[in-house]
C-alpha cells in the first residue's frame, strides 16, 4: 500500500470543493498507476468508514468528497443557525425526476408527462442548478432541451446516472402497491 | 399523504352535490399536484386496474370532484379540465359502435393508460428520490455550506480607470435622464471642488461617490466632482473602491495622505 499517494489523496480530496474526479487527480499527481490510484483511494474510504469519524470520504456527483456522517446533523445545524434544510416541492421533485429519466428533454414534453404547466419548477431548477439547458431540439420552435447536473448527482447522493433507482425496482414497487390495495 | 386524503374523505363523504365548507378545496388542490394525480388517486381507491377503467364511473367521479371546489384557480382550472374533456371524449368513442376487431386493436382509452402508467412510475421514482433527498441533507458537504461567520466588511480592491469612466458614462446617462434645467451657470474649479471633497473625506471617513456625485447641484459640478475623483486617485491622496461594475465607488482618504498631499500642492 502507498501511504504516500494515500495521505496525498486525502489532502486532493479535502482541498477540493467539488467532488474531485479521477481525471482530475491522475492530472494532478501526474504518472500514477490506475490499480496502484484506486487501491489508495479504496484504502482512504474504508479508513474512514471503520474509524470512529464524524465525517467520511464517499464518491458522490462523479467524484470524491467528504461529507459528513448523518447522525452528527443537529450539531452542524447548531453550528451555522440553521433550524431545517429545505427540501425541493412536490412539483420540483416531479419535473426533475422526469428530466432525470427522460432526458434530454423539453418543457413541452415534461409538461405533457405531468398534465400540468412546468415552465415555473423549471425556472426553480434552474436557479438551484439541478438541472442545466443544454441546446435546442430540432423540432417547430427550437424548444431548449434541458439535462440534469452534477450538481443533481450530488444533491441526492449519486455518482452517475446509472444510480438512479432502475425501471425494475420502480416496476416492483408499483407491483406491490397494486397487491396491497386489491 | 394518501393517509392524508383517505381520513379527509371519511370527514367529509362524498355526496353528489355536497359542497364542502370552508377552504376544504383548495387543500385538496395542493395535495394533488395535477389531473393525473387525481385521476390515479380515484383509480386507486376505487381498487380499479388501471388497464380496465370504466370510464363512466371514473368520469363521473373526477366530474364530482371538480364540482365540489368552491375557489377556482384559473391555472390549475384549465389542466383540470382539459383531462376532463379528454375523459369524455373517450366515453363518447367507447358509446360509438366499432367492429370487434377494432376494438381489440385500438382502445380509445390507450392514450390515457399509457400516459397513467407512465405518470404512476414518475411518482414512485419522486418517492425513491425523496428518500434520498432526505438522506443527504443529513450529510453535510463543504459544497453546500453557508459562511460560518457573518460576511466581513468587502476586501477592498483599487478600481482601473476604465472602471471609474465606466462608471462616470454611467452616472452622465443617469443625470441626463434627470432632465434638468440648468438655469443659473456657476463656475466650479477643480481645485475648490478637491478641497471640498477632501473636506468631506476627513469629516465622514469615507464617501459614497454615487450619492455624492448625485448630490450636486449642476450637471457641471458633478463633472468636475467625477475629475477631482481622477485626480485625488492619480495623486495617491485617495483610494477608490468599486465592488461591482455599476456599483456605486466608495472612496477612503490614504494613511500617507500627509505626505503627498503636500507635494501636489506645492
Amino acid at each position: 500500500m502507498n501511504d504516500r499517494l494515500k495521505a496525498i489523496l486525502e489532502v486532493l480530496i479535502f482541498i477540493s470543493q467539488e467532488p474531485l474526479t479521477l481525471d482530475k487527480m491522475k492530472e494532478v499527481l501526474g504518472e500514477v498507476p490506475e490499480d496502484e490510484l484506486e487501491a489508495a483511494l479504496n484504502s482512504l474510504v474504508s479508513d474512514y468508514a471503520t474509524g470512529e469519524r464524524g465525517i467520511q470520504v464517499v464518491r458522490s456527483g462523479g467524484g470524491y468528497l467528504f461529507t459528513t456522517r448523518p447522525e452528527h446533523d443537529q450539531w452542524v445545524r447548531r453550528l451555522l443557525q440553521i433550524e431545517k434544510k429545505t427540501r425541493l416541492s412536490s412539483a420540483a421533485l416531479e419535473t426533475l425526476s422526469i428530466i432525470a429519466y427522460h432526458q434530454p428533454i423539453t418543457q413541452a414534453e415534461i409538461s405533457a408527462i405531468r398534465g400540468v404547466d412546468s415552465a415555473y419548477c423549471l425556472k426553480t431548477l434552474l436557479q438551484k442548478k439541478l438541472i442545466k439547458i443544454v441546446g435546442r431540439k430540432k423540432a417547430p420552435g427550437n424548444p431548449l432541451v434541458y439535462r440534469t447536473s452534477e450538481r443533481f448527482l450530488q444533491y441526492f447522493g449519486l455518482n452517475s446516472l446509472d444510480d438512479l433507482p432502475k425501471e425494475e425496482e420502480i416496476a416492483k414497487i408499483l407491483e406491490e402497491e397494486k397487491q396491497a390495495i386489491s | 399523504m394518501e393517509q392524508e386524503i383517505q381520513d379527509s374523505q371519511e370527514s367529509q363523504p362524498l355526496v353528489p352535490g355536497s359542497i364542502p365548507s370552508g377552504n376544504g378545496y383548495q387543500v385538496r388542490l395542493e395535495i394533488f399536484e395535477g389531473p393525473l394525480d387525481l385521476l390515479l388517486f380515484l383509480i386507486r381507491k376505487k381498487k380499479i386496474d388501471i388497464h380496465d377503467i370504466p370510464i363512466a364511473v371514473i368520469t363521473r367521479d373526477y366530474l364530482e370532484y371538480l364540482e365540489r371546489k368552491d375557489q377556482i384557480n384559473l391555472d390549475r382550472e384549465a389542466e383540470f379540465l382539459l383531462i376532463a374533456a379528454l375523459l369524455i371524449y373517450i366515453k363518447s368513442q367507447m358509446l360509438l359502435p366499432r367492429e370487434q376487431e377494432a376494438i381489440q386493436a385500438d382502445d380509445p382509452r390507450q392514450l390515457l393508460v399509457d400516459r397513467l402508467l407512465e405518470y404512476q412510475k414518475v411518482k414512485v421514482a419522486c418517492t425513491l428520490l425523496r428518500e434520498k433527498e432526505e438522506d443527504q441533507l443529513l450529510r453535510w458537504k463543504r459544497t453546500f455550506l453557508p459562511p460560518v461567520t457573518k460576511p466581513e466588511e468587502a476586501e477592498l480592491l483599487e478600481v482601473s480607470l476604465f472602471d471609474l469612466a465606466q462608471t462616470f458614462f454611467l452616472l452622465m446617462k443617469k443625470r441626463e435622464r434627470e432632465n434638468l434645467k440648468v438655469i443659473k451657470g456657476k463656475d466650479v474649479s477643480v481645485d475648490e471642488k478637491i478641497k471640498e471633497m477632501l473636506g468631506y473625506l476627513e469629516v465622514h471617513g469615507s464617501m459614497d461617490f454615487l450619492e455624492y456625485f448625485s448630490g450636486q447641484e449642476t450637471l457641471e459640478e458633478a463633472l468636475v466632482s467625477f475629475f477631482c475623483l481622477l485626480e485625488l486617485v492619480k495623486n495617491h491622496l485617495v483610494i477608490a473602491v468599486q465592488e461591482q461594475l455599476f456599483q456605486t465607488i466608495r472612496v477612503w482618504l490614504r494613511k500617507s495622505r500627509a505626505h503627498s498631499h503636500g507635494q501636489s500642492h506645492e
